[in-house]
């Protein structure tokens, strides 16, 4: 007698289960898709994503913030980077040629660590980074121009008083 | 108002009036079989079509994808861009073939499951051939397809066309019984073999069969699934085990007839199940009486199909043997004891329980 329930018992609850997994998939179906159709529609990147080295160009002052101190070009490991500059008539020096081999950059990052000038950065926005010819992956001071969007600006350092009220 | 009855009627006036046109009226009752043939196949080969696009969006949905949307609005054209591949693609032949059965198995297995929308009422009168016997000559014509494929299986001289036909073989032969038993209360309760005759039962009975029957429903559609060798009862043409199954060996339009043959199986038993258990043409209320039966009709089929197709994307593959233990040892027994105590209710409260 017992096998003969267990019998039923094992139908109806194989049924139910059935049943469960069915609800699970009519769920799904109703909920939102998580596909991007890509050429149409463009996953915005997170702020500080590696995809592309920029220029940073300021509108206001109307010159690049590169002051040519090289440092950037001594970090990069595979010595892509290739830039001059003169003293202009302030006494300051600045940048009048940048080029950047994006063929043999691998986005380290090194040169973006060493600018101490807040001239060179990563951007988020542009990652579409293949071209039709070797030779476009030279770029100029003019295809790296970037002018920073005024949510990116950087915020201004935390007083020291913080880190010391923490420790108090 | 129109209702399915009236559109038969202005249908076959305008017909009459076409043939005395064409001086054919002698002729009338031949054309109007080929009339009806031809329509046929036009709206099941369309809504074969509806269904493929269908299923492709179902699966896309329930694994959080969009599934097609690029050829025409939505989507929906992709199944005819891909019926046009299959039929301008090139017939590739096996040169050790068994040539007539390989020729004749995809006709049969496409004209099997086809014969059976034959019988199948859209609303009231509105059938091609109201059969007597509806039940039976359904269940019989589309048994039809298990020689469409051991032929297939058999001719391709294929090892996994050859097991894929077996497997087929040994599972429609085993579901076929379960399906037939899952009739049979609804038969001993109407009396009737006539689908017509059992949807009209429900409308004066005032009930749909799906309620008193649930278990019966159940057991259907289950072995129908089995029946049309979709998933989660596919192991004919497991393609983890057995790449292509019985339709290894066949390209173009042969493949097209084998794959077209599938999606009307499920939309014959999907619409026997309709008729059945769900009512037919009836309104699920009385006060929507005023859309047309075969709009209601439709709406169920494609909540059948709906569910076969949930079940394909939902539960995994069965092995051989759980196949033929669900079959044999799960599916056979309730639907017996489902005939037995059906039995004894009609037997105490009479035929109208």
């Amino acid at each position: 007698m017992g096998t003969i329930l267990g019998y039923f018992r094992n139908i109806l609850t194989g049924f139910w289960n059935l049943v469960l997994g069915l609800s699970v998939t009519t769920k799904y179906l109703f909920k939102k898709t998580n596909t991007q159709q890509y050429p149409e529609e463009r996953m915005p990147l997170p702020a500080r994503s590696r995809s592309m080295i920029k220029l940073i160009y300021d509108g206001e002052k109307d010159q690049f913030n590169c002051v040519a101190c090289m440092m950037c070009a001594k970090a990069c490991p595979n010595s892509c980077i290739k830039l001059e500059g003169v003293r202009g008539p302030d006494g300051k020096r600045r940048m009048t040629t940048f080029k950047l081999d994006f063929s043999t950059c691998i986005f380290c990052g090194y040169c973006v660590e060493a600018c101490g000038f807040d001239a060179l950065t990563f951007v988020s926005e542009e990652y579409e980074n293949s071209v039709y010819k070797r030779g476009s992956l030279l770029q100029d001071e003019q295809a790296m121009k970037w002018v920073r969007p005024p949510h990116l600006a950087p915020k201004p350092e935390e007083p020291a008083a913080t880190a010391a009220g923490a420790q108090a | 108002m129109i209702s399915g009855e009236k559109l038969v009627q202005l249908v076959s006036s305008l017909l009459q009036q076409v043939y005395a046109l064409l001086d054919l009226s002698a002729y009338a009752g031949i054309l109007d079989r080929v009339v009806c043939a031809v329509v046929m196949f036009g709206f099941v080969a369309v809504f074969v079509m509806f269904l493929v696009w269908m299923e492709r969006k179902v699966s896309a949905h329930m694994q959080s994808r969009i599934g097609p949307n690029r050829v025409g609005p939505l989507g929906l054209l992709q199944t005819l861009a891909d019926a046009i591949k299959l039929t301008t693609k090139e017939d590739v032949r096996p040169a050790k073939r068994d040539k007539i059965p390989y020729f004749i198995a995809p006709i049969l297995a496409f004209v099997a499951t086809f014969m059976g929308m034959v019988v199948v009422p859209f609303d009231n009168k509105m059938v091609v051939a109201d059969l007597n016997i509806g039940v039976l000559y359904i269940i019989a014509i589309t048994s039809f397809t298990v020689i469409a494929i051991l032929s297939a299986g058999w001719s391709s001289n294929n090892k996994y066309s050859l097991l894929g036909g077996f497997r087929s073989a040994a599972q429609i032969v085993s579901y076929e019984v379960p399906l037939v038993l899952s009739l049979v209360p609804v038969i001993m309760i109407t009396g009737k073999l006539n689908f017509s005759g059992i949807v009209q039962y429900q409308q004066q009975a005032g009930y749909w069969f799906v309620f008193p029957q649930f278990v019966a429903f159940i057991t259907f559609i289950a072995s129908a699934t089995a029946e049309a060798n979709r998933a989660p009862f596919d192991i004919p043409e497991a393609e983890s085990e057995l790449t292509g199954g019985f339709h290894t060996e066949y390209s173009g339009v042969k493949f097209a007839m084998f794959f077209l043959g599938e999606y009307v199986a499920v939309v014959v038993s999907s619409a026997v199940a309709a008729t059945v258990f769900l009512g037919g043409w009836l309104p699920p209320l009385h006060f929507l009486g005023f859309i047309p039966g075969f709009v209601w009709f439709m709406l169920k089929v494609l909540l059948i199909i709906y569910l076969i197709m949930a079940f394909r994307w939902t539960f995994p593959r069965l092995r051989v043997d759980q196949l033929m233990d669900f079959g044999w040892k799960v599916l056979i027994p309730v639907t017996i004891l489902n005939i037995l105590v059906t039995g004894f209710v009609v037997l105490l409260f009479g035929k109208g329980a």
